[in-house]
This record gives C-alpha cells, structure tokens and sequence, in this order.
C-alpha cells in the first residue's frame, strides 16, 4: 500500500468541566481555535474536517455532527463525522489519518465534542437506548451493570481485590492534579477514599467511574511535506488499529478485551512494532472505570493476563515508572466527555513526545506512546501508535 | 491559553428545559418472534445452531455472525444454568438510591453458548456467587406477553 506519512502538528484543549456556559459548538470552537492557532495556521488552510461525538441523546441535540459542524471549522468544507460509541476519541484521528494517508488532503482538523450536561437528569438514562430494545431493555439497565458484571469476572478470574483495582484511580486523579483543564485531579487522595466512596453496582463505586463532562479536543494533521514545513517536531502517527468485537456481549469472554488486542497487533503491525514492552514508552489506555485501565493494558499485550494489577501495585505505570500509563491523569481524573477524552488522550501523547508536558512531563526523552479508546457496546477497540 | 483559566462556574447561566418526542415500536425480529413464542407458549428456551462453528445461540439468532450462514436448526436448551458474573445495583437510572438492592446476572443456560441477563431473585444478595446453579422462573402462563419480562427472574436451585 503507497500511504503517505501524517503527523500531528497541533492540538488543542478546552478545559473539561461539569456544566459548560458554551454550547458544544462553542466548546468545538474554543479547542479547534487553539489547535489551529498552535501551528499558525489559518481556517482557509484547512483542507477538510473530521468530528467524532457520541450519541446524539447526550447533547440532547439530533443529528449533532451537522449542529457542531460550524464550530468545527467545517463551513464549506469536506466534513464527515464518526462514530464508534466511547472508542470514538481514538477512532477520529484513525478516520483523519486516511484522510491525509490516502492523499486526498494536506491539512486535517480532528475535533471531538461532547456536553453531556444537557443530558437530564443524568446520562445514565440516555444509556437506556443502547441495549437491545428485545432483551435488555425492559429490564431497565443502566450504564453500569454491564461493567459491574466485566469488572466483577474480571476479578473473580484473576483473584483480584477491590484495593489491586482502586489504585489504578488513585495514580490518575493524582496525575490529574498537573493538568490544567482537570475536572478531578487531587493530589491528596488516597485507596481509602476510593474504597470508602459509596457503591453504585457492586463492584463499581463512586470514585471507582469516571465523571459526567463538558468538554472539546482538537488536533491538526498534515501531511509530511506540510508537516515539516510548518512544525518544529512534528509527531508522527505511526500506526492504527480498530477492531469490534460481538456485539451480544452475552456471548463475549468478559475477563480479556481481545478486539482491543486484534487492534492493537493492527498498529502495531503498521508501526513496526515487535516488541511492545520495550518500544513503547508511554500508554494511555482507555480508562472510564479503573479496571478498565488494566484490562486495556493486557489487551495492548503491555503486561501479562491478570498481571497489570501488580504492575500497578509495583509502581511500574507511575509517571516515573518503566512504563507510564496514563500521565495525563485519564478520564478518571481530567474527565470524560466521552470522545473529547479519547483524543485528549492522542493529544497527550503529542504533548508527552514534543517535551512539552509541563509538571506532566514523563522522564527520559519518551520516543514513541500508545493512545487506545473502548466503546460502543463495550466492544470496539481503537488504537493509535505516535512517536517522534 | 486564557481559555484554560475560564471559571467553571455557570449556575447563573439561563436554562430551560426540553425533549425530543419520540416513542418507538419494536419487533423481536424473525428469530426472536419464535424465540419469545416458544417462552410465551410452551415455557421452553429455544436457541439456533450453527453447525460450522458448532454454537448454540441463546437467545436465537437467524444467522451465524462468524461464518454467515443461516441458521435453522432449532433446539430446546435448559431453563437453567450457571452464573457468569453478577452485579448489585444500588442506584436507579436516575443517580437515586434504591430501597431495595438488586441483584442482575449474567446466566449462560445449559445446553447452549450464550445467556441472558436477568434480575436474580429469591436469594440474599449476600449469598450470590459466581458459578452459581440458578433456574428460571416464568410468569404463569396467561400473564406472558412474549417477552424477556415473561421471565420474572432467576432463583437459585435448591440442592
Ligand atoms: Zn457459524
């Protein structure tokens, strides 16, 4: 395949709240602006437009992609929007990078929106809608069964304690507290107020989920003879990788991801990537719920089945660990408007690879980091490899 | 990055409220038509096989979506199985505590490669295991209606 190089030469980020004054137009406006004004470009130098957003019932708006579209920069312009639930954050600059790859355009704006405070009079009801309208629904499920019942196999296959997972939310929300567009970040929590945070669906509690955000992320892609024209260091998007799993999640083995593996192998492959453990050096795993981060970590083949708890107990996914995971403190800790959290997480990494990272910065010169998102009926994989 | 420094603060802003209207009408589909009239008028769990892959399907499927063949082999699967995972709801769907916890589990039946998710009853959440042998309990039969609530819920099998 004759594919052009693409690289990441601009990001931008709105901060992530509970309730934004901006509409999700605004909010798109706000980080597409910094993006663009990050690599000095202008809107005309725009040569097409990718949005992912999640579903249409969290803004409360029909059809969002065309609503937000004006925000995102995309009057008169090529613009598609995409969508693969929760994994669309990472699935959006896979969609912009064939854009550029396939050398149909120069110059592409990523931007991911969500404002789930509109949702009344909690998000967890427009989850209602995405279970099979035969077999689940007139239960009346909620948002969390289903990753209570993941989390509790996962666990019980493995052996695992509440206090192996918690800690997983205890290092992101303590990564959190250097981000500056952090909803949650503290630097004073500890395993006790996660395990003492109320239960919600026996195994999930409180601080164990990810909150309720408002928030927008964008980046800018170019093509490598643009790339290196405007960008001082450009980071390159190495390789990409999506994959989805049944969708009756009944028949599913809960206790392994492995379409995030089928995924993963897939950038991999394109990254050229043999040995993950050594040629990565910095991992943002999806991580919605705490146990997610692990489960993620084991699908990216990061760490052994079952393992990445005691790696996690070990220190080893510390920012200043052998592999940092989750330096920007996660959706658990900056926040999670659904897609906009998964491309703060590509967004991360072009921060983390340029040095440009603040108090977030991971030592030793990181080289190449791996961004992966989850969604849709809890699924769908989506992973992409960038490096210097 | 003036934006970063915006106060978060918005309760003066002015909000109204608003819905999209729209309500719906489902059919269980080719496979699940059968499937639920099976459940409604026979008390039976029927699931399809695929004889490529070798797997049952519960609840029925009119194709196999591994190897896309169509499927038509119907066979009778147990009212009963084991518990795969489970969880214990404290909230309902709107964030507000439940008077009552409820237990939901996930139940591969016997018989067959796929389950149901359903409430679990007749049992102290405390009690509840996973690999536990629960059974089915139906409605009585002129209360079904053709659907997954003609299962009142799982209980667990007295030894
Ligand atoms: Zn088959």
């Amino acid at each position: 395949m004759a594919m052009r190089k693409v690289a990441v030469v601009g990001a931008g980020m709105t901060r992530f709240v509970r309730r934004a004054l901006e509409t999700g137009k605004e909010l798109s406006y706000e980080a597409s602006k910094m993006a663009l004004d990050y690599c000095d470009l202008t809107l005309d130098e725009v040569d097409c437009v990718v949005h992912g957003t999640a579903p249409d019932s969290f803004d409360g708006v029909h059809m969002k992609g065309e609503y937000l579209s004006d925000g995102s920069g995309a009057w008169r312009k090529p613009y598609t929007r995409c969508y693969v639930g929760g994994g669309t954050g990472v699935f959006a600059p896979i969609h912009g990078w064939y854009h550029v790859a396939s050398g149909l355009f120069d110059i592409c704006l990523v931007v991911c929106e969500e404002k789930m405070s509109s949702c009344q009079p909690h998000p967890q009801g427009a989850f209602l809608t995405i279970f099979d309208h035969t077999t689940e629904r007139p239960l009346k499920p909620n948002l969390l069964w289903i990753f209570a019942m993941e989390m509790n196999r996962y666990m019980h296959t493995y052996g695992l304690k509440k206090e192996d997972i918690a800690l997983v939310s205890v290092k992101n929300k303590r990564n959190a507290a250097d981000h500056p567009c952090s909803l949650l970040g503290d630097a004073n929590i500890t395993l006790q107020d996660v395990l003492n945070s109320e239960v919600l669906a026996w195994p999930v509690q409180r601080l164990d989920v990810s909150p309720v955000t408002d928030g927008a992320v964008a980046l800018v892609l170019a093509a490598e003879h643009v790339a290196r024209r405007i960008c001082d260091k450009p980071i390159w998007i190495e390789g990409v990788g999506w994959n989805l799993d049944t969708a009756y999640w009944t028949n599913r083995d809960l206790c392994y991801p492995r379409y995030v593996e089928k995924a993963a192998r897939m950038a991999y492959e394109m990254a050229g990537i043999t040995e993950p453990r050594k040629q990565i050096h910095i991992a943002e795993p999806y991580d919605p719920f705490d146990y997610k981060e692990l489960h993620h970590l084991e699908g990216l083949m990061l760490f052994d089945r079952g393992k990445a708890p005691e790696a996690t107990a070990l220190g080893i996914t510390q920012r200043n660990g052998d592999l940092p995971v989750c330096p920007s403190g996660g959706l658990l800790g900056v926040g999670n408007p659904i897609a906009a959290a998964g491309l703060m997480k590509v967004a991360e990494l072009f921060w983390q690879l340029r040095g440009e990272a603040g108090a977030r910065q991971v030592p030793g010169q990181p080289r190449r980091g791996v961004a992966q998102a989850w969604g849709d009926l809890m699924q769908v994989g989506t992973v992409a490899v960038l490096g210097v | 990055m003036a934006i970063l420094n915006k106060p978060d603060k918005v309760h003066q802003a002015i909000a109204w409220h608003g819905d999209i209207p729209i309500t719906n009408r489902y059919t269980a589909g080719v496979a699940g038509e059968r499937f639920f009239r099976e459940v409604k008028e026979n008390g039976k769990f029927m699931g399809t096989r695929c004889p490529e892959c070798d797997l049952i399907y519960v609840p029925a499927t009119m194709f196999c979506e591994r190897c896309f063949a169509e499927l038509d082999e119907w066979v009778q699967v147990e009212n009963q199985g084991q518990v795969v995972t489970y969880t214990i709801l404290y909230w309902d769907l709107d964030d507000q505590p439940l008077a009552v916890p409820l237990v939901l589990a996930l139940v591969q039946l016997d018989g067959s490669d796929g389950g149901l998710v359903h409430y679990l009853g007749e049992t102290d959440p405390e009690d509840v295991y996973i690999g536990m042998e629960v059974e089915a309990v139906l409605k009585d039969p002129a209360e079904r209606e053709g659907s997954i609530l003609d299962i009142r819920h799982f209980r667990p099998i007295q030894v």
